[in-house]
């Protein structure tokens, strides 16, 4: 019998197994799909190079520069600073003379902030350490980064007004929850499943 | 035959690419543009998904170039970047169609043989013939035979093991050797 195309693939590749290399040397037709098999390889070696049809390098400079940004900020602490700004307001002016509910609710956001701009310091250690990752783990960053975004805009819009909410309390949660996450795959250079 | 990513970088460009310099980095991009649009054109099979990855790519290499150490290669980085990209657009928009579930009758037995190497003709359609695959033996034959990954590292890459890997090159053959020479397949035994 003839080999399989495992071992014909192992012989092309320099993997054969004494037998299997032993047949080879004495099958003409064994001999001839081994080199078929390189010729193959070789062809698909030489098929023209592709181009894209448009330059996207405009499309990656501002996407990076976008993202630049966002980290200076976050980097600095600026964003959860200046997003809690305007619930700390609240919560010194409303908290006394409002209903136990809300002012518990404004009391839990701040928890949630001041855990945000912990977090945010932990991260700002990393980059400073500026620890090589894998791809995956680079996208993986990426990815949460681009969520944390996502829920820094969303603050935003939410704190135009000024009165702590559940809403509001969810997304200081999701922050800090990706932000966790973040902090957790920068230090272990590990991918996450979840979330 | 070389790499398309046998491609150098002078030092001070690479120096300053790692310092943020935008210039530097579209010269990053410039020198490895084809390549990467390349692989991701071979992996993907819509040019606007390839786009799409050649994008992914560099963003993460503008952000992560400054980690680049330099004591591996610039080129093997980039270039395992593309395929994690393209890996896992492919694994998240297929389901199952990356793991090419249905079942191609090659088996443990003897292949049978074709009669000789490929001819100019059939190396026209192998393009084509390439398009038609699954999407797991395409990434897998155009990983392992063009760009020289063990099946190790792309069962790493994939998320899947290496025998998953080595199958998927076996019926990526068997069925390009069925689209390119149909005709010529002759079944026969050593004597």
């Amino acid at each position: 019998m003839h080999l399989s195309i495992d071992d014909l693939l192992a012989a092309r590749d320099g993997h054969a197994q004494p037998e299997a290399a032993a047949h080879v040397a004495s099958c003409r037709e064994c001999a001839a799909e081994v080199a078929r098999l390189a010729a193959v390889r070789d062809a698909l070696a030489a098929l023209p190079a592709e181009r894209p049809a448009r330059d996207v390098w405009p499309a990656i400079a501002a996407r990076a520069a976008a993202r630049t940004q966002r980290r200076r900020l976050l980097w600095a602490g600026w964003t959860a600073a200046g997003l809690a700004a305007a619930f700390t307001v609240v919560i010194g002016v409303r908290g006394a003379i409002e209903a136990f509910a809300e002012a518990e609710l404004a009391r839990q956001t701040q928890t949630l902030v001041s855990e945000s701009q912990r977090l945010e310091k932990r991260l700002q250690k990393s980059e400073q350490r500026g620890r090589v990752m894998s791809g995956r783990t680079a996208g993986t960053v990426a990815h949460l980064e681009d969520r944390i975004a996502f829920i820094d805009a969303r603050l935003s819009r939410a704190g135009s007004d000024r009165v702590p909410s559940s809403e509001v309390l969810g997304l200081w949660q999701e922050r800090v929850r990706l932000l966790d996450a973040l902090v957790n795959v920068e230090a272990s250079g590990t991918t996450y499943a979840g979330l | 035959m070389p790499s398309s990513f046998a491609v150098t970088v002078d030092e001070l460009v690479l120096a300053r690419a790692r310092a943020g310099d935008e210039a530097a980095l579209e010269q990053l991009f410039r020198r490895f543009e084809t390549p990467v649009y390349t692989l991701a054109r071979r992996l993907m099979r819509s040019a606007p998904d390839a786009e799409d990855v050649l994008q992914e790519t560099f963003l993460e290499v503008v952000r992560s170039i400054r980690r680049f150490r330099g004591d591996g290669s610039l080129a093997g980085w980039i270039r395992r970047v593309a395929a994690s990209k393209a890996l896992m657009r492919l694994r998240a928009r297929g389901g199952r169609t990356f793991e090419e579930l249905v079942p191609e009758e090659i088996g443990d037995g003897a292949f049978p043989h074709a009669s000789g190497v490929a001819t100019a003709a059939e190396r026209v359609d192998l393009a084509a013939a390439l398009d038609r695959l699954s999407d797991a033996a395409r990434t897998v034959i155009w990983l392992h035979d063009v760009e020289g990954y063990s099946h190790d590292e792309i069962a790493a890459m994939a998320g899947k093991t290496p025998s998953f890997s080595k199958s998927q090159l076996a019926r990526a053959h068997a069925r390009l050797r069925e689209l390119l020479a149909p005709a010529t397949v002759a079944e026969g035994s050593c004597t």
